[in-house]
This record gives structure tokens, C-alpha cells and sequence, in this order.
């Protein structure tokens, strides 16, 4: 069973714009995973990003660099792929959409991480960042944006109720199917690249809805640190007040009944607005 | 207008068996600000990476309670490196084929002690190179303020430009370091913690920061933060020739590349 992949990544990265084209197969013979560049076969046609995909990433380019002040990007990177993928008789296209953006007001460093060219958030955290003021203790109750919650809930697993989103293909080219989130090991396997062995995973995760969100509560807007275990460092805003704290986030008291939105953390994770 | 080629085997052994195998080739063309990178195969480059991998193949067959992972990269400069990353319940060293089965050994024959964790700290095994990597290499990399180093030290850190892939923005970054003292004093410390081995570290531009996670100690695994004038104020010592430290995979921006390292027997003093 081979898997193959033909791909195109535009990517901006802190004032380089890379394009990058690739064919690539994978598979496993008599216990070894092997990866390589496939052959190109005459008929084989490799793909392209549309041009108006590349106008959105250029205009994102250039309206964060535009609406965050240059002494406050630590590192940037934005991209727009698209991708067909092929095994075992199955075949998908995808397109994806990747921001990274780290920004600084020293001694702190903001994390933003997402899936679509959303400015607004960056301009947000940007604008939060340049107003934080010291460290707080934890509040009591606190509001976690969308973006903050997507990056916690796969410490979450088996902990709270959650669900695997149904749609689209696993990395093995099988169909990925809604399921309750639990400690069993996962139905489907995750391939972040073709050069990587596929792992199970839960993919495309979502808690379920519950409980009221306090919308007094203060908000954590950004992560300051990656997670640690349930451990979360956080940028938060209260009125007019912006400041950094540590907040475990093991005990969630409310899930929004919001649309959520998908982001690139672990295997596929969909942030709501949640509150601990 | 510079273009960069390059080809790589990459291979993970499991107590002697082949597990994972992987080839990589590409070509990159870089115009002013803009790179425009696909799989293209130099052919050249694939063959000097199988005969180098295949002559890795007999030391790894010999590390039957071993992880590991060897990296062969050929590049258009005809430079070919090999790498080899060994690991044993849990601690790793960085080495190459001529080296691999003393490192081996030396992975077998270092132990974590219980000693307690106070005193000066004595580098061992050119151990300080790690230290100094962080400190003094990273810190060049993103153009850092200076801090007074002590007047025996002499540190060889050049920067140039590299990357891991094709896929990837070139880097300045260390091709090695090599720390050199000429009459340090040394006075082996009679409380002192012996470094051994180094699990990794860091250097946080932001905040200069250095972290360094000691994996084999005669005080156990430890972690020393410290910012990076602090490092430079605790160097107390120094004694012989720079000793080949069994590292290190530098990772910056996902880009993971190989970095010579050696220094001296050193010692610091505050860190603990």
C-alpha cells in the first residue's frame, strides 16, 4: 500500500517567499517505513496554488506587517499549500492555509498559531501585548478564546467530552468518522508529511457544549508559552486591563455553543470559547 | 542569483534492525528575496549519500540495545556529512562513524550519580562546548550585546549561511564551535558536580536566557537557567586541550543541523 502525495507550498517567512514543489511516496515493507521522492510519470501533472490563493497570502503579508509594528514581530510565517494525496484506491485534494506569528513586548512573547489568514486576531494580540502590564495571579474564573482553547484540548483527552469531527481522509486514506474522544486508542492514523510514519490520533477533536460562559469573566486572548501538560501561560485581557498569568486548565466549567473554528494544533483541533 | 542542491539518507535503527528509511533530494534557486525549491535529483549527490550510508551499516549492526539514527547529506559544495545519533535508555550522543563505537561505549560507562547538587560545576568530556554553544554561538547568531568573557578564553564560533533542506530559508548559523583557554587557572573544587553528558539547551533572544538540561552528572540529571552574563561570570577555570564533545543537533527555526563542538575541562562556579 503505497501513499503518494503531489504537493505546492507558497510560504512567507520572515521576508523570503519560498515556493516549493514536491512529489513524494511512502510505504512499508517487511516492517520498515520508507520515504522518498517519487518518479515523475509523464502523466503525473504537478499542482498549483490558484492565484488568487496567493493574493490572499500576500495581502496577509502585507496587512500584519502593515497593523503590528515591525520591533514586534519576533518571527513570521505564513503559507497556502494545496495537495492531492492518493492510497489504496482512495484520492483527496486539500488546501491549507498555515499563519505562525510570535510577538514580542519584552520580556514577553505572544504565540498565535491558525489556519486561515484571520489579521484581525493578530492585530488584537498585537495591540493587547503592547498594553500588558505585570503578573496577576490566576483569576477565579477565566474565558479562553478560540484560539487558546484549540491549543488545550489535546491535553484533554479522555478528560473532557469531546468528539473526533467526521469528514475528509486519514493518513491511510481511510474515511475519518465522528466518535466520542476517549482513552481507546484511535481509530485513525494522522501523516503530518509524506516522510513521516502515520500515528494513531484523534483527529479534527471538539469538546462538546456545556454549562454558561460568564461573559464578565476576564479572556485569555494568546498563548505566552507552548502548553505544558494542562499548564497554560496566557495573555489576558479584563476591561482595560492587560496581563500575563499561569492557569491550570484541567477543570473546564463551560463549553461555548458557538461554530468553532479549526486550528493546526495536534492532529486537528476546533477552539470554541471555553471557560475554566 | 545562488542555488543549493542537496541529497540525504536518513535512517533509524531499532537494537540493530532497520526501522525507517528515508531519501530526500531537492534543489533550491534563490533571486533577491524569493526561493523557488522542488524534488529535483542530482544524481551525484544520491550516490555519494549510499556509499557513505552503507559503510555507516556495519557499526550499526553492532549496537544491539541502541536507538539509532543516521543522517547522510551530500550537498552541491561536495561537502557530505554523516551523522549518527545514539541513544541508550534515554541518553544520546551526537556522533560520526570514525567515533560511534567509542561514544557507544562512553554512553555505557557514564552513570548519574547521587551527589548533591552544590558547588562548582566541572564540564567533563568537553561538555562546556554545549554550554558555550548557547551562550556564545546562538547569542552571535542573533547579533547579542556583548559580555565580558573571561581574558584565557578564546572561542571559535563562525556563522554561515545553511539550512536543512531545500525546503528551508538559509540561516546564519554555527558551522562548529572550539573553545580554547591559554593559562586559565584550575583548582579542582573540592564540593563540585562532574558533567558528563548533555541532554540539550537554549538561548532565548528576548530574554538572553540560557538553559541547559545536563543528562548525566555525578548529581543526576539538572537544569541550569541562567542569562547569559551570568554564564560568562561563573567560567572560574579551564585545563588542556579542547576535548571533543559527542554533540550536538542544533535545532533553530525547525532546522536541525549538526554542530562540531569541543572545549577544554572547564570549570564554573555560581550556576548551582
Amino acid at each position: 500500500m503505497t501513499y503518494r502525495k503531489v504537493g505546492r507550498v507558497l510560504r512567507y517567512e520572515n521576508g523570503i517567499r519560498i515556493s516549493i514543489s514536491e512529489i513524494g511516496e511512502a510505504f512499508e515493507e517487511n516492517g520498515v517505513f520508507q520515504a522518498r521522492p517519487a518518479v515523475e510519470e509523464p502523466a503525473q501533472t504537478r499542482v498549483s496554488v490558484p492565484h488568487s490563493a496567493l493574493a490572499d497570502l500576500n495581502q496577509c503579508v502585507a496587512q500584519t506587517l502593515l497593523s503590528v509594528r515591525s520591533g514586534r514581530i519576533e518571527r513570521f510565517i505564513a503559507s497556502e499549500g494545496v495537495a492531492t494525496h492518493e492510497i489504496d484506491g482512495s484520492k483527496w485534494t486539500e488546501e491549507s492555509r498555515r499563519v505562525h506569528i510570535s510577538l514580542v513586548n519584552q520580556p514577553l512573547r505572544a504565540l498565535i498559531d491558525l489556519a486561515s489568514f484571520d489579521v484581525a486576531i493578530i492585530k488584537t494580540v498585537a495591540d493587547a501585548l503592547a498594553r500588558a502590564g505585570g503578573e496577576r495571579d490566576a483569576p477565579k474564573r477565566i474565558r479562553l478564546a478560540p484560539n487558546v482553547s484549540a491549543a488545550l484540548l489535546p491535553s484533554l483527552i479522555g478528560e473532557l467530552a469531546m468528539e473526533q469531527t467526521g469528514g475528509g481522509f486519514d493518513g491511510r486514506g481511510r474515511p475519518i468518522e465522528t466518535r466520542a474522544v476517549t482513552h481507546d486508542p484511535p481509530p485513525n492514523w494522522y501523516r503530518p508529511g509524506y516522510a513521516v510514519r502515520p500515528v494513531r490520533a484523534w483527529m479534527n477533536i471538539r469538546a462538546l457544549p456545556f454549562g454558561r460562559i460568564d461573559h464578565d469573566a476576564p479572556l485569555a486572548i494568546a498563548l505566552l508559552e507552548p502548553i505544558h501538560g494542562t499548564s497554560l501561560r496566557i495573555l489576558c485581557v479584563d476591561g482595560d486591563d492587560v496581563f500575563p498569568t499561569t492557569v491550570d486548565g484541567s477543570h473546564v466549567a463551560a463549553v461555548s455553543r458557538a461554530e468553532p473554528v479549526w486550528y493546526p494544533y495536534a492532529a486537528g483541533s476546533f477552539g470554541v470559547e471555553m471557560m475554566l | 542569483m545562488t542555488t543549493f542542491s542537496i541529497a540525504s539518507r536518513d535512517e533509524l535503527w531499532l537494537r540493530g534492525a532497520l526501522v525507517e528509511s528515508r531519501l530526500m533530494h531537492g534543489v533550491a534557486t534563490q533571486r533577491g528575496d524569493s526561493i523557488d525549491a522542488s524534488d529535483t535529483r542530482d544524481d551525484e549527490l544520491v550516490r555519494a549519500c549510499d556509499l557513505v550510508i552503507d559503510a555507516a551499516h556495519a557499526a550499526v549492526a553492532s549496537f544491539r540495545d541502541a536507538r539509532v539514527r543516521i543522517v547522510v547529506r551530500a550537498t552541491h559544495d561536495g561537502e557530505v556529512e554523516t551523522t549518527m545519533t545514539i541513544a541508550v535508555d534515554g541518553v544520546s550522543v551526537v556522533t560520526t562513524p570514525s567515533d560511534a563505537l567509542a561514544d557507544y561505549e562512553l554512553l555505557h560507562r557514564v552513570r548519574n550519580g547521587s551527589a548533591p547538587l552544590c558547588g562548582a560545576i566541572v564540564w567533563q568530556n568537553g561538555s562546556a562546548a554545549v554550554l558555550l554553544h548557547e551562550a556564545f554561538g546562538h547569542a552571535s547568531e542573533h547579533d547579542a550585546a556583548p559580555v565580558a568573557w573571561p581574558s584565557w578564553l578564546s572561542i571559535e564560533a563562525p556563522l554561515t549561511s545553511r539550512r536543512e533542506t531545500f525546503r528551508d530559508v538559509p540561516l546564519m548559523r554555527m558551522t562548529h564551535l572550539i573553545a580554547r583557554q591559554t593559562s586559565a587557572p584550575f583548582v579542582m573544587p573540592d564540593e563540585r558536580v562532574e558533567v558528563q553528558l548533555v541532554a540539550g539547551g537554549a538561548y532565548d533572544p528576548m530574554t538572553d536566557m540560557v538553559t541547559v538540561d545536563v543528562a548525566v552528572s555525578s548529581a543526576g540529571p539538572f537544569t541550569i537557567r541562567r542569562s547569559r552574563a551570568e554564564i560568562a561570570a561563573s567560567l572560574a577555570g579551564a585545563s588542556g586541550e579542547p576535548i571533543r564533545y559527542p554533540g550536538v543537533i542544533c535545532s533553530r527555526e525547525g532546522q536541525e543541523l549538526y554542530v562540531a563542538s569541543h572545549a577544554p575541562v572547564m570549570i564554573t562556579d555560581g550556576l548551582l
